[in-house]
């Protein structure tokens, strides 16, 4: 019979990273090159550690000069992330161009539509002298009541103002942002079909499970080489892939709205090695007294994150969705 | 005060039955509907704005605990408690 490993804080480690390199590499040249037959890949490039993972292991699987890393920057996005994806297209030998998608964002009016919900909340906020982003309020994420947002607004002295976000405003805000990631997703398909390559998606586990994308946006690839792979085991790959330090070094961001804002911030509530650790324990069904031996927490708090987890699996359970056609036909 | 707790108990049972989908048997004054899962984020935000529009208090982040809004009784009282103030 197989037991399951006792928990411990190490259990998401890989033990053979060389091993789940070349299974990874292996699939994605069945999938692209096999299966979905394309003769290479288009990787959305942020400076940030999931795409560059992704770009370094499209490298191996297809041959740098069959991957194309595109920089997809907009008014909002930091410097240092193109300046950072710009390093490692260079350091895998990969192709990168850069595609500034603001003026397709200003066509749809995002910054306009966003920012007139900002202004509801803040009458005073002006986009010129002001950065704004959503956070996630400690209710906290060891209670049983759902997170709530808050819109920050920070002046040019750094002093800054927060409030709760109505639903009206909450969602107009995010329906106006995820332009972005559906601009980023069109841009994609429209460089891998002039190719005829394919996209290679760069969520990770987490971003999958707990519905930390955009439908159609950064959600919208052919395939998901590390769509399996908690966060800890995406900084293996990266190490052991040769990713830039500075990429490893730099913290999740969300690079969506004009104000920093880490992803822990916005979404997570927990850095991501605590993160990793408790999903993977709701995942495989450990006993909450055993996980919270393990984490040094109380088994009523680790009772009440599980079922948090399962709150956010189960609302976003839409967003992984195909549309639904199993409707009437002949 | 415009309404009495009666009132306003009934009025909150009211908006969660209806935007929980739940059968109305299943909700109990004392039902914990975060714990049972009744509502996430959204359903949570929306709850807010309902207390809010609808016996015209304001909500503070001091106030998000889980002991004002677990089950109708709890919210009834942080509604009382504000009406009070």
């Amino acid at each position: 019979m197989n037991q399951k490993k006792p928990f411990s804080k190490d259990i998401i480690l890989l033990g053979n990273i060389e091993y789940v390199v070349n299974e990874i590499v292996e699939k994605l040249r069945d999938d692209v090159l096999r299966k979905i037959r394309r003769t290479g890949g288009v990787v959305g490039i942020s400076g940030g550690i999931d795409s560059s993972v992704c770009l370094a292991l499209s490298a191996r699987a297809f041959g740098p000069d069959k991957v194309l890393g595109i920089m997809l920057p907009e008014k909002d996005s930091s410097p240092d992330s193109e300046m950072l994806a710009s390093e490692l297209a260079a350091k895998f030998g990969v192709k990168a161009i850069t595609e500034n998608i603001t003026g397709a964002l200003n066509g749809f009016r995002c910054y306009e539509r966003r920012d007139e919900a900002v202004k509801r909340i803040f009458p005073e906020y002006d986009p010129r002298t002001y950065k704004m982003k959503i956070a996630v309020k400690d209710t906290g994420l060891f209670s049983n009541l759902p997170p709530v947002f808050y819109l920050i607004i920070i002046d040019k002295e750094g002093n800054e103002q927060e409030k709760i976000l109505p639903v009206k405003e909450y969602l107009q805000i995010v329906a106006s942002s995820n332009f972005k990631q559906r601009t980023r997703m069109s841009m994609l398909y429209h460089h891998a079909e002039c190719l005829h390559y394919a996209v290679i998606g760069t969520p990770n586990r987490h971003e999958q499970e707990q519905g930390f994308f955009v439908k159609y946006g950064d959600g919208g690839a052919d395939v998901m080489p590390i769509g399996n792979l908690y966060k800890t085991q995406v900084y293996q790959l990266a190490e052991y892939l040769g990713v830039p330090g500075g990429i490893i070094e730099r913290t999740p961001t969300t690079d969506t709205y004009s104000a920093e804002q880490t992803q822990e911030e916005f979404f997570y509530q927990l850095p991501f090695a605590q993160m990793d650790r408790y999903w993977y324990a709701f995942e495989k069904g450990y006993p909450v007294t055993e996980v919270a031996e393990v984490m040094g927490e109380t088994p009523e708090r680790v009772e009440a994150l599980f079922r948090g987890f399962e709150r956010r699996r189960r609302t976003t359970e839409y967003l992984r969705m195909a549309p639904v056609r199993d409707y009437y036909g002949i | 005060m415009a309404y009495d707790q009666t009132v306003i108990q009934e009025k909150i049972r009211q908006y969660i039955v209806e935007a929980s989908h739940v059968d109305k048997e299943k909700i109990k004054d004392e039902s914990l509907l975060f714990k049972e899962g009744y509502f996430d984020s959204m359903g949570f935000i929306l709850l807010i704005t309902f207390l809010e529009e609808e016996f015209k208090i304001k909500t503070s982040d001091s106030d998000l605990l889980e002991e004002n809004f677990e089950s109708i009784n709890a919210m009834t009282g942080f509604v009382v408690n504000k009406l009070l103030s």
